[in-house]
């Protein structure tokens, strides 16, 4: 059995509207983010992962199970939709407790992993309320709890973080890195650019129902070639450090900081860069600090898919 | 997989029992018993009134029945007595409207029934006998309304409404992903979903059914409904509970099927109902091929499809020959099963798009 989730040239058409279109992609464990604008085909993706939806052509494996195989697949994955909505009625021990039964378990194994996937999204004194009666919040974490309860190694969680406040939001990441610990794959969308940058492993960037790039976000900048990386530079004598940049090739511009603190570089090979600044740092130059500046998803998402669409 | 139907039945019921939205299918179900019960508490009332009556103004029935159109107003007082209401109507209005000279309304009662004298010019023309309603015209009036009101309206939208609320009622309210991120197989999830709509259904239209019938039987005197029950009663009322019990189950899968096929399920079921309805005047073999003529076939007191239709309307009935019992049985539930069938090859392709719901 593959530990991947597999995409094979998949397409996903509702009627005349696309919703993914030739996406191949190998996912493997950790934590993935799919980024993208709304109507990108994040939701789509995930849908297609769950079994929810089945692609219009093409192949997906999640750990070598085809999601036409709900019998099979629902054992492996655990999926918190971005929809805000519940059965009626319920508390929230009876909604994960009630759904945890549709796997077939009995009482005493249901009350047990309920309990406990609540107590681990820090839910248990309000798990005997009404869900009705929840805050945004905690609808959220209630349903990460219905998600993670039947103990998958595939979470799929489309927007996991709306609604949760600062506090909660970094337990909920602490959360998302422990289950990638365990050896999981966490795969989260997400429009809110730094939550990315801070959580992920690997990011997955969507563009109208095309994969634009992905991998891990260093090498995907990387690869951007036709945009210089930035790289902001604190030193003693910003003057002489921009003069013995500008005799590479590489190096496009250098511009100085108003304070006259430092400067800011852009260069075409980041690799060559480097090594040179290390040179210059042993001839006397004191420097401070180096500090990438585009190599975080928000920029990569702006060179490759255009300011206008974030 | 049976704990696993099991779960989908109680997470249904709950859902049906006690959804706000469905208070409506309660009110279908238990308005005609409460009308039976209003109709009885009304008897009951009248009974007591022409009982307080007979006891001031005594008269045997037999000396009532005893007089015949054309006895004179005398020999009705000889053999009645004094009724307990006596109206004239005043001699010169009457003459010149109607051509006789005097006319008066004697009414009696012996407790039970009532009897009108209408008396002209000093003899009896007319005599009406209003008796107390009996069990048997009753139950004439309860076949009329079971299969008029209750099976083609009260039980056709009562499962419209729970059966076609466990699919799309789920797609509206964006939560049938649940159930499909369940390891279960499509067909097993439908067939738990149908099972509870059909529990939810039968426990409140065979409820619907049982409490009529006791609202009805409730004013008559102990002595008839136990001769009634000795005689066809038992089986009358296991019927009607059958038939209820059966068109919860037929109506209930089409409207699961409508439910699952149809983004907007009134349209489906608008052509159900129309096609219930105009099941009298379809050719026998069309007629065949509804819910209603084998539900009707099953009901124990026949009720006449042509009271209040006009002469040409009855031109347009036509006759099919009704099944035995075991083939209306056995077939309404090959149909339920065929659609569920069906419903379960359709069920794989169900999918969540609930932006376009």
């Amino acid at each position: 059995m593959t530990n991947r989730v597999v995409f094979d040239n998949v397409s996903r058409f509702y009627g005349e509207v696309l919703g993914v279109n030739r996406v191949t992609l190998s996912i493997p464990p950790g934590i993935t983010s799919l980024v993208g604008p709304n109507g990108s085909g994040k939701t789509t993706l995930m849908n297609l992962m769950t079994g929810l939806v089945q692609p219009t052509r093409g192949e997906i494996g999640v750990l070598g199970v085809r999601p036409n195989d709900p019998a099979r697949l629902c054992h492996l994955v655990g999926y918190a939709t971005q929809f805000d909505s519940f059965p009626k009625g319920l508390t929230g021990y009876e909604f994960v407790y009630s759904f945890l039964r549709l796997f077939g378990y009995p009482h005493e194994r249901c009350a047990k992993q309920a309990k406990a996937a609540i107590a681990r999204v820090r839910m248990s004194e309000a798990a005997h309320r009404k869900v009705a009666g929840y805050s945004k919040g905690m609808r959220q974490r209630v349903k990460l709890a219905q998600a993670i309860a039947h103990d998958p190694p595939v979470l799929v969680l489309d927007e996991p973080l709306n609604g949760l406040d600062p506090l909660v939001r970094n337990e909920t990441i602490a959360l998302f890195r422990e289950m990638a610990h365990e050896g999981r794959h966490v795969i989260v969308s997400s429009h809110v650019l730094h939550e990315v940058d801070q959580i992920s492993d690997q990011v997955i960037l969507l563009s109208n129902g095309y994969v634009v790039a992905e991998g891990q976000i260093q090498s995907v900048r990387g690869e951007i070639q036709d945009q210089p990386m930035q790289v902001w530079i604190r030193c003693n004598r910003p003057g002489a450090l921009a003069s013995r940049l500008f005799e590479m090739d590489h190096v496009v511009e250098a511009r100085l900081a108003a304070d006259g603190a430092g400067l800011l570089v852009k260069t075409r090979d980041a690799g060559r860069f480097y090594r040179t600044l290390n040179h210059i740092a042993l001839d006397g130059i004191d420097l401070e600090g180096v500090t990438p500046v585009d190599d975080n998803v928000n920029a990569v998402y702006g060179y490759l898919i255009g300011e206008e669409s974030r | 997989m049976n704990a696993q139907i099991a779960s989908v039945i109680r997470l249904e019921l709950m859902k049906t029992f006690f959804s706000r939205r469905g208070l409506w299918v309660y009110l279908l179900a238990f308005a005609p018993a409460l009308l039976y019960l209003i109709h009885a508490i009304d008897v009951t009332r009248d009974h007591e009134h022409r009982q307080a009556l007979a006891a001031a103004h005594p008269v045997a029935t037999e000396a009532l029945r005893s007089i015949k159109e054309g006895a004179t107003a005398e020999q009705l007082f000889g053999a009645a007595g004094e009724p307990y209401s006596s109206r004239t109507i005043p001699q010169g209005r009457r003459a010149r409207a109607g051509g006789f000279r005097n006319l008066a309304i004697y009414q009696y009662t012996d407790g039970d029934s009532d009897f009108t004298f209408v008396v002209v010019d000093g003899q009896v023309e007319r005599i009406n006998e209003q008796d107390r309603c009996n069990l048997q015209k009753d139950s004439a009036i309860f076949a009329t309304v079971f299969q008029f009101f209750y099976l083609r309206l009260a039980v056709f939208f009562g499962c419209a409404g729970i059966f076609m609320n466990l699919i799309r009622g789920e797609m509206l309210d964006k939560s049938l992903h649940f159930y499909l991120l369940a390891p279960m197989r499509r067909e097993v999830l439908l067939g738990g979903k149908y099972l509870a709509g059909l529990i939810a259904a039968v426990t409140i239209f065979v409820t619907g059914t049982a409490l009529q019938i006791a609202a009805l039987s409730w004013h008559f005197d102990a002595g008839a409904v136990s001769e009634y029950l000795r005689g066809p009663g038992w089986s009358h009322i296991a019927a009607y509970l059958g038939v209820t019990a059966l068109a919860c189950a037929g109506y209930g899968s089409i409207f699961l099927l409508a439910g699952l096929l149809f983004r907007n399920p009134i349209l489906p079921a608008a052509f159900v109902l129309l096609w219930e309805s105009i099941n009298l005047f379809l050719p026998a073999a069309l007629k065949k091929i509804s819910i209603i003529f084998y539900l009707q076939s099953l009901s124990p007191v026949v009720a006449s499809p042509d009271r209040g239709l006009s002469l040409f309307q009855r031109l347009l009935i036509s006759s099919a020959e009704p099944p035995r019992a075991w083939v209306a049985i056995t077939g309404l539930l090959i149909v339920t099963a065929g659609v569920l069938v069906f419903s379960g090859f359709r069920s794989r392709k169900l999918e969540i798009n609930y932006g376009t719901e």
